[in-house]
């Protein structure tokens, strides 16, 4: 078992960015299907932020203070929506986890996430079905919070919990956007996996395997 | 790129601007006594808009985004802080999402720190939603006439509500459509966004290389013209009124193509007895390289028709006499 202290967090942080920007091109391509194609570089410019903070964290950091230091990297280097929204997330990741040492339960997590997606849903005020981020989220999450009424081990459920994500994400396709600049496509933007809801599901594959990796 | 951006323009412009934080700049002689500081931005990628128009006659100062991305708050909170002489900040930028959040976020922090900020939030693109939704439209090349508005009221230090009510006033009288012939590259992406075939072209696009409203296969330009202007006179009543009118370049087409599209559009607005009171014919609004056109009109009253005709206008790229 995985003793997720805040170093592992910050680790796995490392582990999200570098996942996210192996990813870049593919995101941007969807992106650019019905926005303007640079998901992938705001994605990747800030969690190298989020990165650089992270390595800077003193070994006996908090999960809290590793996730507020995700934070605060996010949204200086980003701007745009997703700037903001991230920063948010990883705020609330923050404030949900404060004066825990680790965070080894499955509902840690389920919690963290949705504090992360709830941060998300409160400032971009979109609601499930519009074509966002949030879309690959919350199935996520109730795969999780699911999975920590039924116990089990911690590296698993991650795992799964991020494939249910990449798997909402992909039935994304069949959404018509509500919010963003591919709204204004209406109808026109049916049949494409939407960029957010993508990189979501990456960003939680990065958790997962950080703590996997331990 | 942005940062070598950043310190080239800088440079280029140090008898007009100066910078104040890695990602703003203002008039060189901010904050100004007794005036309202206008402060403007968006991703980069745009230029002329948005930091072009710093200088005097338009806005004090401007904030750089990334290509086509909002700037975070910081350099907005910066360049408000800077602008600020106590009469008060007003923010006005395009209907994006990312700056509505980012902007937001930076008038929060500023009202805190006891700075008066307002916003005006422009929304002129009529193909970006439909007239009963027109808060969730776009703001596109009409940003460059309701600045010329906002810009001349705060010269003559008006107060700061008065600034805010004659830029909504000139948003809401102003109206764009655009149409593109190639999409764009974003520099750190390093393709184009969108492929077009060569005898397509998208009709109601925006200006980040986004796709429009339609495509369309390509066709005389008069009878794209002739499309643009039906969708501006249908969403608001031009017939009998003065305009000022923007001829835009979204970055890659010739000036000799804007001036076609310029006669096109002065015979229809001759035949609509629209008197063009103000008119320019330039790249203002861009897309980086993408080629294409949009068209913008606002309707003037005698406030705004003054406004713009008595302000010189003085900025890092771009002049009025």
């Amino acid at each position: 078992m995985a003793n997720v202290t805040g170093a592992l967090v910050a680790k796995s942080l490392v582990l999200v960015a570098k996942k996210v920007e192996q990813n870049k091109d593919y995101l941007c391509e969807l992106d650019g299907e019905v926005g303007d194609g640079d998901h992938g570089v705001s994605m990747t410019i800030g969690m190298r932020a989020v990165s650089r903070a992270a390595k800077d964290l003193p070994s006996n950091c908090t999960p809290s203070e590793a996730f507020q230091s995700a934070a605060d990297a996010y949204a200086d280097e980003v701007g745009a929506t997703i700037g903001p929204l991230y920063e948010a997330a990883f705020a609330a990741a923050a404030e949900v986890v404060k004066g825990k040492q680790t965070l080894n339960e499955i509902g840690d997590w389920a919690s963290v996430y949705r504090a992360m997606a709830d941060a998300i849903q409160k400032l971009g005020k979109a609601q499930l079905g519009d074509k966002t981020l949030l879309d690959a989220f919350y199935p996520a999450i109730d795969h999780i919070q699911d999975l920590s009424t039924k116990g089990g081990n911690l590296e698993s459920a991650l795992l799964s919990t991020a494939e249910r994500a990449l798997k909402a994400a992909k039935d994304t396709r069949n959404l018509v956007p509500q919010k963003g600049r591919a709204s204004r496509l209406g109808d026109r933007a049916k049949g494409y996996q939407d960029a957010g809801a993508t990189s979501l599901a990456v960003v939680l594959k990065g958790f997962a395997d950080g703590v996997k990796k331990g | 790129m942005v940062e070598e951006m950043v310190e080239g323009y800088v440079a280029a412009n140090d008898h007009i601007i100066k910078r104040v934080g890695k990602r703003s700049i203002v008039r060189a002689n901010s904050p100004i006594p007794g005036k309202v500081g206008i402060v403007v931005g968006g991703g980069s990628g745009h230029l002329p808009a948005f930091a072009g128009y710093v200088g005097k006659g338009m806005a004090d100062g401007a904030a750089f985004g990334n290509v086509f991305a909002s700037p975070p708050a910081k350099p907005v909170i910066e360049a408000t802080l800077a602008v600020n002489s106590g009469a008060g900040v007003m923010y006005t930028y395009g209907n994006y999402q990312g700056d509505c959040i980012n902007f937001d976020k930076a008038q929060d922090k500023c009202r805190e720190m006891g700075i008066k900020v307002q916003t005006v939030v422009l929304n002129d693109d009529v193909l970006s939603a439909p007239k009963d939704q027109a808060h969730k439209r776009r703001g596109i090349g009409g940003l460059f006439l309701v600045w010329h508005v906002a810009g001349a009221k705060a010269e003559q230090l008006a107060s700061l509500d008065e600034v805010v009510a004659v830029t909504a006033k000139a948003n809401a009288n102003t109206r764009t459509v655009g149409v593109g012939l190639t999409s764009c590259i974003v520099p750190a992406n390093g393709k184009p966004t969108f492929s077009l075939p060569d005898n397509e072209m998208e009709i109601g696009l925006g200006i980040h290389g986004e796709p429009g409203i339609k495509r369309v296969k390509v066709r005389p330009i008069d009878s794209v013209i002739d499309e643009i202007m039906d969708a501006i006179l249908a969403d608001l009543d031009y017939k009998g009124s003065d305009v000022a009118l923007l001829v835009n370049g979204l970055g890659g087409s010739p000036a000799e193509e804007l001036y076609v599209v310029y006669r096109r559009v002065k015979q229809i607005c001759d035949a609509n007895k629209i008197n063009i009171k103000f008119k320019h014919v330039g790249n203002q609004v861009t897309a980086l390289e993408m080629q294409g056109t949009s068209v913008s009109l606002l309707r003037l009253d005698s406030e705004m028709h003054d406004l713009i005709k008595n302000t010189t206008v003085d900025t890092c790229m771009y002049k009025k006499v």
